[in-house]
């Protein structure tokens, strides 16, 4: 039996694959030149000065020695504050989820009626989520007036778009023979849809939601300092008074604030998911 | 079989069905097919040969591009005939099952029932008693119902298959369109998923179009066979007719001759 050797092969493999290598270094080392350049040029756009921080830094270690110790009798009084401010959170994040199963819908490639509803749609979730919840506010408290319902609008609004543009990408992923297969039923658009798609994203939108509420809360905790009511309303008042302690406080009921629906949050969503 | 297969009459006629994607890529080229009231029909071909369009355009999940299908008198490609009306005539079975996985087997044979019922009286996963009743009767039929509330995809391959023929069955068609119904199962479920199928359906005086690659198959369990190559029918007969000669006519392809997808 002759033995079959590929030895000529292996060698002009061999050599192409030595210029496969040498071509991907070449390719990235020029990416990392260009990475550096661009970066070292921002650094001197954005002012970027390590000496200013150090000598900066006196002044933060004053306003921080100001901050200590927090006025925990001021604790009792900002209980309906916290309580406002989740309340703005879930009141925002519950609307987000009205309005956006639809658009979801509206925005996915495979659900839309007409690719231009997709288009629009997409548009609208776009200009929602670059348009920030502070932002939003000040619109919503020159229209509704201060006050928390204008954060509930300014979260809802935001929200919204993040939770849409998850929702639509994650229907345009679903596998489309099971979608088929209610087609080929005869079941309408809306059955369709009903039967065939909605069962394979549900799951993920509710641990989406609940990742939106945790973000929502941590949004809401700030609506305050243009006047959408919740903690922040009290930090700005506290800070443009330089009352320290008070100051202290609040800050510290946020963190604490963060902490515990993180914590939540994460406990659900593994509930879900 | 007891009744000479010409004397039934035909519930299906195809003529001169065409279908291509642009200029180049001609999955079917005038297809005349006459599918005779309670047959088993196999269509025969290998992968690439227009089976799974021609199956998907008598459904209308493909718009042909030329040609008639006529279904009970009426032709269902006209565009006046509602796609519901048209569709729930049509049971399917697929490949891959594709129950839908999160919901359960007694749910999923329901949303057979759905062109029957209002998008409005659906919204809520409601269903009536009578869809009940028939959707569990189907499930008996495979030998299924013990898991009707079982989720479809803690199932067995062969075990979803069989709930997927029950959701055709719940849709009270005239026709089944199975399309390679055990390509993705191994020798022995696969029999058994397609006895179940020629059974119930023999039961019940459904029609069956099945699409099968496989010549073992298709010499057991066919009634009379039609044989597809590149988007044409080149054979039509029985078992006994099925000649290694034939076999070589449907799955030979000269290797000068250009595949259109790469032209």
């Amino acid at each position: 039996m002759s033995a079959v050797t590929f030895d000529s092969a292996v060698a002009r493999a061999l050599e192409r694959e030595v210029q496969v290598r040498r071509r991907r270094h070449l390719k990235l080392a020029a990416w990392s030149a260009l990475a550096v350049a661009a970066l070292w040029f921002s650094a001197l756009q954005i002012k970027l000065s390590p000496v200013a921080l150090v000598r900066g830094a006196g002044y933060m270690w004053d306003f921080i020695t100001r901050l200590f110790p927090p006025d925990l009798s001021y604790l009792a009084l900002l209980g309906g504050a916290t309580v406002e401010t989740v309340q703005i959170a879930i009141w925002g994040t519950l609307l987000a989820i009205i309005l956006s199963i639809p658009l979801s819908f509206l925005g996915a490639r495979n659900t839309t009626p007409h690719i231009l509803v997709f288009h629009l749609t997409r548009l609208l979730l776009n200009a929602l989520r670059a348009i920030n919840e502070l932002v939003f506010a000040l619109i919503f408290v020159s229209a509704v007036g201060l006050g928390p319902f204008a954060g509930v609008l300014a979260v809802a609004l935001h929200a919204t778009g993040m939770l849409a543009k998850f929702c639509a990408e994650e229907i345009e992923g679903v596998d489309k023979g099971q979608v088929e297969a209610q087609m080929a039923t005869g079941a309408t658009h809306m059955q369709v849809i009903l039967f065939g798609v909605a069962p394979q994203i549900v799951p993920q939108f509710i641990g989406y939601a609940i990742y939106r509420l945790d973000v929502s809360i941590r949004s809401a905790t700030v609506l305050g300092l243009v006047g959408a009511g919740g903690l922040g309303f009290a930090l700005i008042q506290n800070m443009k008074l330089f009352k320290y302690h008070q100051t202290a406080t609040c800050i510290l009921v946020i963190f604490l604030l963060v902490l515990v629906s993180d914590w939540i949050c994460g406990k659900l969503r593994r509930k879900v998911i | 079989m007891l009744v000479p297969a010409s004397t039934k009459t035909t519930v299906l006629s195809v003529r001169g069905l065409a279908k291509s994607y642009g200029n180049s890529v001609h999955a079917l080229r005038g297809i005349d097919i006459d599918v005779r009231e309670g047959e088993f029909l196999v269509i025969l071909g290998p992968s690439g040969a227009g089976k799974s369009t021609l199956m998907r355009c008598l459904n209308r999940l493909v718009e042909p591009t030329e040609g008639k299908i006529i279904h009970d008198g009426q032709e269902i490609t006209s565009k006046s005939r509602s796609l519901r009306a048209v569709r729930r005539q049509f049971g399917m079975v697929f490949q891959q099952f594709n129950l839908v996985k999160r919901l359960s087997v007694l749910t999923n044979v329901l949303t057979g029932r759905l062109a029957y019922r209002s998008t409005w009286r659906s919204l809520f996963y409601n269903f009536s008693k009578e869809d009940k009743h028939i959707a569990i009767e189907c499930l008996a039929r495979v030998n299924m119902d013990h898991k009707a509330f079982q989720r479809a995809d803690t199932l067995s391959g062969g075990e979803q298959q069989r709930v997927a023929i029950a959701r055709a069955l719940a849709q009270k068609p005239t026709i089944i369109l199975a399309d390679e119904p055990v390509a993705s199962l191994d020798p022995k479920i696969a029999r058994q998923v397609l006895t179940y199928l020629k059974q119930v359906s023999h039961e019940l005086g459904i029609t069956v179009l099945c699409n099968l690659h496989q010549v073992e198959y298709t010499r057991e369990f066919a009634e009379r066979i039609i044989g597809m190559s590149r988007g044409k029918v080149v054979f039509e007969g029985t078992a006994t007719e099925l000649t290694e000669e034939i076999l070589h006519r449907i799955y030979y392809r000269d290797p000068d001759e250009k595949d259109d997808k790469s032209q």
